[in-house]
């Protein structure tokens, strides 16, 4: 289970999130939602623990007990999905999926084929429709075992038939551990989902 | 306006990069296999028994130079990415980049020496030690001043690359998988960093292996590199064929040179391809961020050093061993030798000033030719003049010049430093000039204006900074310049740069201490007025 507890988070010019809580179950979708500047990614930012210089924030993140928000970002071991999803201009698609394997002996060929990319392993990542380049992230994430997932609007640029088939492709694997999502279309929000408003939470 | 500005962009290609390269090594061809009258073949040199270790020390201390200095600016990006000392580091090193080289040179000869300042100021003994030769016959020494030397300017170069490779996000993903920072950039960044940097990079190792100022103040002379072997040959009467033949043995070395470095290079991409996608994360190393950090501002410290013992070698009156500063002060050396040395500052001064305004004029065509679709973007082209060591082309140009009367001639001096100056002011000007927003200029027409009128009225004005930049840095190009001013010259205008490297070694260093801060200071004042002058003409706007 995922918990934050009482956070604060303060911008150098001025107060922003104050004392927000909230706990996520393996399996289960919390939505984040707000307008702009409601600090919908300074919250994600600070959980996954790459907060801009001069951001204050105080609270606890903790994963099945473990607290993690004294950690630097890569010892969190989260993942991350935003709504530019960059895959490594200089490695194939089948180096970025192993760039972010823990297990060197992963069945690529398998995961690709289940994403409908089989044989797309030596492609060059620069030719790669939206739609693959989101799949391709999303395989990277996954492979790189996180203890949960963060996704930052992650559909937001892609068009209306795409997005309902990478949400379906995100929400069937991401069936084993707490996913936190930020959006502000209520459309991305799956039926099951949790939701906050951060509007009840801002200064 | 079209039309003539395609014939004017044309010919200043032409004349800067066409003809110098053509005449410059053919020049040098016929000079060395006897085309040109009263001149040998110089064959000869190819069984000089100093051949060998002279071209072993060129490729050595050239590509050890350049792998130093290249690792120096990859290590700074990394311990010092993302915290506001780089951007110090960065407003630090920009005098750095306008020191000329031999200045640095004679700076670094003065603190590493067994008698320098670094002696004097860890010393027990009371007399200079005698376990160390500065220049040492390996070349470290000079290894070490041309990596300090061109580092600011990789550094520079990296900085105006990065942005384009996104950094920061290439961090934020590396390190939500799970890699430490070191790791996102030695696998993730550099990749594609060092493939953008390939240019700039070959240009200071042809720069390396090429330095002819340097190489005479802090290299080996026995052998000297082969440079200063090229020099050594034309300053003997009659070697003028020797020179011409050791100047082309120099082209070839550099081409192998760039041979080794580019198999380095892919050898290197080839070796860490596995690793990069290998899984493994690696614990953090505490205190190797600060390790890192110490010895890049150890090595700036150590050019900071160097400047500074210029200035304290020019005041001081009597500086016994082992003090660690001079007994007594005086001025003596900057008021007595000033009408020695007022000649030189006005050769520099003219020579510099025409050569900049000349390169700012070619600069400014060139860009508006490419602008107006007149002719096509020709980046690459730019490094041109740079990649062929001087001493090949130079030795050409000399030639011609001796055939068509004009050696010794000012015009031919502003020549020369003209084609060294303008690369360099397109490589700083290019990225303004292409980027300023064209909506201005379409207003000023549908207001009325000329071309010509929108150009001079609007486009420069709101471009003064970088052209006054570009200005500078032509001028600091041309103040440095040693071998054109040597070798087309005929002696007839020596200019502080001349004087120095000449005087080096057979003069007290109080005065070749004088001699170099004045050169230094020259193009610091210069880059002082780029700054200053458009900061007051813009004094009540935003946008200055």
């Amino acid at each position: 289970m995922l918990e934050v507890s009482r956070l604060n988070i303060a911008l150098p010019d001025r107060p922003l999130i104050q004392d927000l809580s909230f706990s996520v179950s393996a399996g289960q979708v919390l939505a984040l939602l707000g307008p702009s500047g409601s600090g919908k990614s300074t919250v994600l930012d600070w959980m996954v623990g790459l907060s801009a210089p001069g951001v204050q924030a105080k609270g606890a993140l903790s994963i099945n007990g473990q607290r993690l928000d004294g950690l630097p970002c890569e010892q969190r071991r989260l993942g991350l999905m935003t709504q530019t999803p960059l895959l490594f201009p200089h490695l194939d698609v089948l180096g970025n999926l192993k760039f972010g394997a823990r297990d060197p002996d992963a069945d690529f060929d398998a995961m690709l084929a289940q994403a409908d990319l089989a044989g797309l392993g030596a492609r060059d990542v620069a030719t790669l429709s939206g739609g693959q380049v989101a799949r391709v992230s999303l395989l990277r994430t996954l492979l790189s075992d996180p203890v949960a997932l963060f996704l930052d609007e992650p559909f937001s640029r892609l068009d209306a038939e795409l997005r309902s088939s990478i949400r379906q492709f995100v929400w069937e694997r991401s069936r084993d551990i707490p996913v936190v999502l930020v959006t502000h279309d209520p459309v991305d929000i799956p039926a099951h989902a949790q939701t906050i408003q951060l509007a009840d939470y801002t200064c | 306006m079209g039309r003539a500005l395609r014939s004017v962009s044309l010919a200043v290609i032409a004349v800067a990069f066409g003809l110098p390269l053509v005449m410059g090594v053919l020049g040098t061809l016929g000079t060395a296999i006897g085309w040109f009258p009263n001149s040998l073949p110089g064959l000869t040199v190819l069984s000089d028994p100093r051949l060998f270790a002279a071209t072993r020390l060129t490729l050595f201390t050239g590509l050890m130079a350049t792998a130093l200095a290249l690792g120096l600016c990859i290590l700074t990006l990394m311990v010092f990415w993302g915290r506001g000392s780089l951007k110090r580091i960065q407003q630090a090193l920009a005098p750095f980049l306008a020191v000329p080289h031999a200045a640095l040179a004679v700076g670094l000869v003065f603190v590493l020496a067994p008698s320098g300042w670094l002696a004097r100021l860890v010393t027990l003994e009371g007399r200079p030690s005698e376990a160390w030769i500065v220049p040492d016959p390996a070349g470290w020494s000079l290894i070490l001043g041309l990596a300090l030397k061109e580092f600011p300017f990789l550094l520079m170069t990296a900085l105006a690359y990065l942005p384009r490779l996104n950094p920061d996000e290439f961090l934020r993903q590396g390190r939500v998988l799970g890699y430490r920072a070191s790791q996102c950039w030695v696998r993730l960044i550099l990749p594609n960093l060092l493939q953008s940097m390939r240019l700039p990079v070959a240009v200071v190792l042809a720069y390396n292996l090429s330095v002819v100022d340097m190489a005479i103040i802090l290299g080996p002379g026995q052998p000297p590199t082969l440079a200063v072997w090229v020099i050594e040959y034309f300053v003997q009467p009659g070697g003028r064929a020797q020179a011409s033949v050791a100047a082309l043995w120099l082209l070839l070395v550099m081409a192998v040179g760039f041979l080794i470095a580019n198999e380095i290079y892919r050898m290197c991409g080839h070796v860490t391809r596995e690793f990069r996608t290998d899984s493994q994360r690696k614990p953090p190393r505490p205190g190797w961020g600060h390790a890192g950090r110490a010895g890049v501002m150890g090595l700036l410290g150590l050019a900071t050093l160097a400047l500074v013992s210029l200035w304290i070698f020019s005041f001081s009156h009597r500086w016994r061993f082992p003090d660690a500063l001079p007994e007594r002060w005086t001025l003596r050396f900057w008021q007595g030798r000033w009408d020695d040395w007022a000649p030189l500052v006005e050769n520099t001064l003219s020579l510099g000033m025409a050569s900049a305004l000349l390169a700012l004029l070619a600069a400014v065509i060139w860009l508006e030719a490419e602008r107006a679709g007149r002719i096509p973007r020709f980046d690459g082209l730019w490094y041109l003049p740079l990649f062929i060591p001087q001493a090949c082309v130079l030795l050409g140009w000399q030639a011609g010049a001796l055939v068509g009367g004009v050696d010794g001639a000012w015009g031919t001096l502003v020549w020369a430093h003209w084609v060294y100056a303008l690369p360099y002011v397109l490589l700083v000007l290019a990225p303004a000039w292409r980027s300023l927003d064209v909506g201005y200029e379409r207003q000023a027409r549908l207001l009325g204006a000329s071309p010509w009128g929108s150009l001079i009225r609007v486009r420069m004005p709101l471009l003064l900074r970088p052209l006054l930049i570009g200005w500078a840095v032509a001028m600091a190009v041309s103040i440095a310049q040693y071998l054109p001013t040597l070798l087309l010259g005929a002696g007839r205008y020596p200019t502080l740069t001349t004087e120095l490297v000449t005087s080096f070694g057979g003069v007290d260093r109080r005065v070749i201490g004088t001699l170099a801060s004045l050169q230094m200071l020259l193009p610091w004042l210069v880059f002082a007025i780029a700054l200053a002058l458009p900061a007051w003409v813009f004094r009540n706007r935003r946008h200055a």
